[in-house]
């Protein structure tokens, strides 16, 4: 169906590509010409899907999540009131139709979710489905058979809470106080994730009131004793410390019925402040999630439909729908309107520029640069610059989005009056990417010490929602490598002590890979960002080279591909990053080819998972993968003198 | 072949002094000799191994200091008219989006309040025409083989010879070598050049009519692997050139044109616009392969052997960031000249300077060379910023000359060689790493920068403060050093 792998691709370090197939000059040229025309006309063919909405009805997704977030604003709507019919049409198309045969609704990597069957569940029954149609029991079976709806993740329960589904004391307590502490305090929501701000601010609003959304029951999907009373959650994990910490939750909690003084008010104006506040330009808060949030919290507080910011946040939801295919389910293959997590992510637009150049890329690109003071430089000393996640956040830093933005603003033409700019944006980012140095040297992606939050030491069952990954997980390792590589583009090198502190970190994470054997299994993406770091960083004889190329080498089939059209185009990147055309590069090449032979115009079966997601953010799919990436490769492959035929 | 020794173009075979190496320190010391012998009672002989200027790309940036000297031994009005550029001082820029410094020599006191900046050929081909109208004997084309030594070892002589074999043995009463960084002189004397080591290269282009910001400041342009400088060097009918030169590992990242490139993609980034873009097109429009030059540390060998006196570069060098390695030759050749002075009234059967006139030359060579070298890495470690602690010095130098006009006359008066005392150099030291240990502290954007990471700066630029407290003790010492006291090198 799809390519288990991750997004990032790096950029290609042969000679500088001009984006001009008839440069290529092998013996085989035509040929090769061809096919890096053809990609390229296909990812063309994306970016006017995905970019230019003038040209088609509804733009499409460079980014597709599950249902969670369609589910979530079907849910919504019962207080915001402000789907079309058609669009409601079209998010339940794109719910249902996604359900698979079982009855669940599947992540992205094809697994049976409790929280999204759920959900999926709920806004089929607010949409009007008989919840004893065929469809309905099997989803109620499902969420029953993984231990019920009070053992989903916490925003889903939080749903369940507003709705009256389930008590508040299901849901962690969260003292008002603590967003009364100094940012430099641990404890402060200051150190937590974006989204976990942007999700834990407003629910201290919504749960301080606490809200009710009138919503129909769910109660069926809860499992009950014997006696009929719903089991509770746990909250904590298993073991002493979580014992503790449920002790302690239970006293938070008993301790709201005792005269606490004027704190808790004033912690609940400065947490609905910080709600206005970090509402961005393009009206949304970090993602759909939190803004969903962000907005029910305003209503609370008492905004009315006409205030601004509810209408800039709706307009903000708005903006992030477009048009899915969709990947499992009883209409898996029918395109209809999803509900991204937000609106247009810009690393896959810059790879999509990167793929299908256009006149306007670079005035459209420094337009997206981040111009503002964001939370992102609480604890990283740089000035405002980089990129956002998506269009418009202009104060959240994504470190990924950066250096693809910065890829693409490499290719001007230093004779082009967009020049100047290109190097004035080039230069603020690279300040930024060093200022994103952990100090053991690996690289974060929204904010430092987004995987070091102290709060995520306690054994919450949710504690994950706090933090981006473990700082050694693939994700770091592929954003370091990239950054390091970017780092390398623009001059840096190891006698540095910043990029010889993250090669340092690098080494020893592929050492550790290595011994483990997970060299084998490691993302294509992350071996291919491993490959475009070692070959701008390193030389011939060096063991991390030799590792990724070992590794690299090793996981080529027979047929010459690596299992998918985004894991060979990634691999035949990964080979010329190490400045290698050799006979398998060729072979990767040759099967790529053959992937993209005349008549495939649509080629559905080449998106690719992307990361875990962001805190309960779920895992999304990256649709225009396959044709882009292929197409960087392909032309860079060209350009380093590659060739589709051997000699004999 | 023909390996008879005879006279060739030369009009005697024995000179008062033969000066080896016809470039600006050259040039300088044998008219500040000829200007020491008023009644043209001695024989100067200038020779170089090149047929008109050296190819190769090479300083063009005069301090004050070295303008007072161009000025007093006469080149400055012919240099001017030729096109030299007075020049006002520095310009730099900790990055092309930040406000730059202006380093004015009009703020150090008790100086000449301009400097001057000239293309290297023009400066060449003027000084070469201003020594040839004086009593100096200059022929080029000659290389020097070997020295001509005397009973107990002292130099008495050069034999030189040209391409097309030709040879010719000259007896001198000193030889001054002004051959440059790879001098031949100081190899064939066996003077030790231990520690010379190529820390770079320098790639150079000229942009004509450039947009620099202060028109008459040399620009040093920070961010980069290395820094970037931009200078004017040269005014004719009505357009200015400007120098523009990168600094670039020792290990090349690109040769050959894939270097334009690179220099492109690295460095004109951090080149504020619209002489970024200017710089580029002067990239893009050149031919063949980029002027270079390697970037030489040679810590200061012997300046002198009996019979010998070594100037300019040949007398050590350092990384020209500082520009301060034409004003040393200058100063060299002045040095040189006094002694000459004070020895007029010698007859002209006795050697011209004696082993007390080499010897002074030498103390006083060695109170300014040393400070000049360590001045010259410091800058360029803490201006290249490979490091946490360069960086926070790099960071309290900006702070520091951004704190009043006080801090930035006191830097500029070191580094433009106008300042020689040791109590400056020792305070200018404990302040800026005293402002870097403080800066170090302080996050200029982050609101919360965690404490962890303002103590691992702070660390950095202590242990770089600490690193150079050698270094500082040796120019102390070089400044502070009784002239009686002998050296153990020497012997004079």
């Amino acid at each position: 169906m799809f390519d288990r792998n991750e997004g990032a691709a790096p950029r290609e370090t042969a000679p500088r590509n001009t984006g001009d197939p008839s440069a290529v000059t092998t013996p085989d040229a035509p040929r090769l010409v061809e096919l890096v025309e053809r990609t390229r006309r296909l990812a063309s063919d994306w970016r006017t899907r995905a970019l230019h909405p003038q040209t088609v009805d509804q733009p499409w997704l460079l980014h597709v999540p599950d249902v969670g977030p369609a589910c979530e604003v079907v849910l919504a709507d019962r207080l915001l009131h402000d789907l079309r019919p058609d669009e409601r049409e079209g998010l339940m198309a794109w719910i249902r139709g996604s359900q698979d045969a079982s009855g669940a609704w599947l992540s992205a990597d094809g697994e049976p979710n409790l929280s999204l069957t759920t959900l999926g569940w709920w806004a089929c029954l607010v949409a009007g489905d008989d919840p004893s149609s065929e469809a309905m029991v099997r989803a109620r079976r499902v969420v029953h058979a993984l231990g019920g709806a009070q053992r989903t993740d916490f925003h889903v329960r939080l749903w369940l809470a507003m709705g009256g589904q389930i008590p508040w004391s299901w849901l962690p307590a969260i003292p008002a106080e603590m967003f009364l502490l100094p940012p430099s305090v641990p404890l402060s929501p200051a150190n937590y994730s974006p989204w976990a701000r942007g999700m834990l601010t407003p629910y201290l609003l919504i749960a301080r009131a606490p809200a009710r959304l009138q919503l129909p029951d769910a109660s069926p999907l809860l499992l009950e004793r014997i006696a009929g009373t719903p089991v509770s959650p746990r909250l904590t994990r298993a073991g002493l410390a979580g014992d503790l910490l449920q002790a302690f939750d239970r006293t938070v909690k008993l301790s709201r019925k005792l005269p606490r003084g004027p704190l808790p008010r004033i912690a609940s104006g400065r947490a609905e402040a910080w709600v206005t506040a970090a509402q961005q330009a393009n009206g949304g808060w970090f993602s759909v999630r939190p803004t969903l949030l962000s907005l029910i919290a305003l209503r609370v507080a008492g905004a009315t439909s006409d205030d601004p910011r509810l209408r800039r946040g709706l307009d903000y939801l708005r903006a992030s729908r477009g048009l899915a295919r969709i990947v499992h389910g009883r209409d898996a293959g029918k395109v209809v309107l999803a509900q991204a997590l937000g609106p247009t992510p810009l690393r896959a637009t810059a790879r999509l520029m990167a793929a299908a150049p256009e006149d306007g890329d670079v005035p459209w690109l420094l337009r997206q640069e981040i111009a503002e003071r964001g939370p992102w430089q609480h604890r990283a000393d740089a000035d405002a610059g980089g990129w956002p996640l998506s269009v418009g956040a202009r104060q959240h830093l994504d470190l990924e989005a950066t250096c693809a933005v910065v890829d693409v603003l490499d290719r001007v033409d230093p004779s082009s009056s967009q020049v100047s700019p290109a190097w004035a944006t080039t230069r603020r980012a690279t300040d930024v990417i060093l200022a994103m140095q952990e100090p053991d040297g690996h690289f974060s992606r929204f904010e430092r010490g987004e995987s070091e939050v102290f709060m995520r030491r306690f054994p919450w069952t949710d504690a994950d929602l706090l933090a981006l990954g473990n700082g050694l997980d693939d994700d770091h390792l592929r954003l370091s490598a990239r950054a390091l590589a970017r780092l390398s583009a623009i001059g840096f090198r190891s006698d540095d002590d910043r990029v010889a502190k993250g090669l340092r970190w690098i080494r020893a994470r592929v050492g550790e890979a290595r011994r483990a054997g997970d060299l084998a299994t490691m993302p294509m993406s992350t071996l291919s960002a491993l490959a475009e770091c070692a070959g701008a960083h390193t030389r011939g004889d060096d063991a991390l080279r030799g590792d990724v190329e070992d590794a690299l080498r090793r996981r080529q089939r027979e047929s010459g591909d690596y299992g998918g059209v985004v894991d060979t185009a990634l691999a035949l990147q990964a080979f010329v990053g190490l400045g290698e055309t050799c006979v398998q590069a060729r072979r990767a090449a040759q099967a790529l080819a053959k992937a993209f032979a005349p008549g495939d115009r649509d080629l559905p079966g080449l998106s690719q998972s992307v990361s875990t997601g962001f805190g309960l953010s779920p895992t999304g799919l990256d649709p225009s993968a396959g044709v882009r990436e292929s197409a960087i490769a392909l032309r860079a492959f060209a350009a380093a003198g590659g060739r589709l035929e051997s000699n004999g | 072949m023909n390996d008879s020794i005879n006279h060739g173009p030369f009009r005697h075979d024995h000179y008062d002094v033969v000066i080896v190496g016809a470039a600006l320190a050259g040039c300088a010391t044998a008219k500040a000799m000829a200007m020491a012998d008023p009644e043209q009672r001695r024989r100067i002989l200038v020779i170089d191994r090149c047929v008109g200027v050296h190819p190769r790309f090479s300083g063009e940036f005069i301090h004050p200091r070295g303008a007072a000297a161009l000025e007093e031994l006469g080149f400055y009005d012919a240099l001017s008219a030729a096109g030299a550029i007075d020049v006002d001082g520095f310009a730099v820029f900790e990055n092309a989006d930040a406000r730059h410094v202006d380093l004015a020599y009009a703020n150090v006191p008790n100086q000449r309040p301009r400097g001057l900046s000239v293309h290297h050929k023009v400066l060449v081909q003027v000084q070469r025409q201003v020594v040839a109208d004086s009593h100096v004997e200059l022929v080029e084309g000659w290389a020097v083989r070997e020295l001509v030594r005397g009973e107990r070892g002292e130099v008495r002589g050069v034999v030189v010879d040209t391409r097309d074999g030709h040879k010719a043995r000259l007896t001198a009463d000193l030889v001054v070598g002004a051959d440059g960084k790879a001098s031949t002189v100081r190899k064939l004397a066996g003077i030790t050049d231990e520690g010379r080591r190529t820390i770079g290269f320098t790639a150079g282009v000229e942009v004509h009519d450039a947009s620099l910001p202060r028109p008459t400041y040399a620009h040093v342009f920070l961010g980069g692997w290395g820094p970037v400088l931009a200078y004017p060097i040269l005014k004719r009918d009505g357009r200015v050139s400007t120098r523009v030169t990168f600094d670039l590992p020792v290990d090349l990242p690109a040769k050959g044109a894939r270097l334009r490139e690179h220099i492109m993609r690295t460095y004109l980034p951090f080149v504020p616009s619209p002489l970024a873009a200017e710089i580029a097109a002067a990239l893009a429009a050149g031919k063949g392969p980029l002027e270079m030059a390697p970037t030489v540390e040679l810590p200061a060998p012997s300046a002198v052997a009996p019979g010998l006196a070594l100037v300019g570069d040949a007398g050590g060098c350092s990384h020209p960031i500082t520009a301060s390695g034409m004003t040393m030759g200058l100063l060299d050749a002045t040095t040189l000249g006094r002694e000459a002075r004070r020895r007029a009234h010698v007859p002209a059967g006795q050697a011209w300077l004696d082993a007390a006139s080499l010897r002074r030359y030498r103390v006083e060579h060695d109170r300014y060379v040393p400070t000049r070298q360590v001045l010259a890495a410091a800058i360029y470690e803490a201006f290249r910023g490979g490091q946490a602690g360069e960086r926070a010095i790099r960071r309290a130098l900006f702070d520091y000359w951004e704190s009043g006009p006080v801090a930035r006359s006191r830097s500029m008066s070191l580094l433009s060689c106008a300042e020689d005392r040791a109590s400056v150099f020792l305070t200018e030291y404990l302040k800026a790493a005293g402002h870097a240990l403080g800066t170090s502290l302080v996050p200029r954007h982050a609101s919360y920068f965690p404490v962890t990471d303002r103590l691992r700066r702070a660390r950095g630029a202590a242990s770089m403060a600490q690193g150079k407290l050698g270094l500082v003790a040796q120019v102390m010492w070089a400044q502070l050093r009784p002239s009686w006291l002998p050296h153990a090198s020497a012997r004079l």
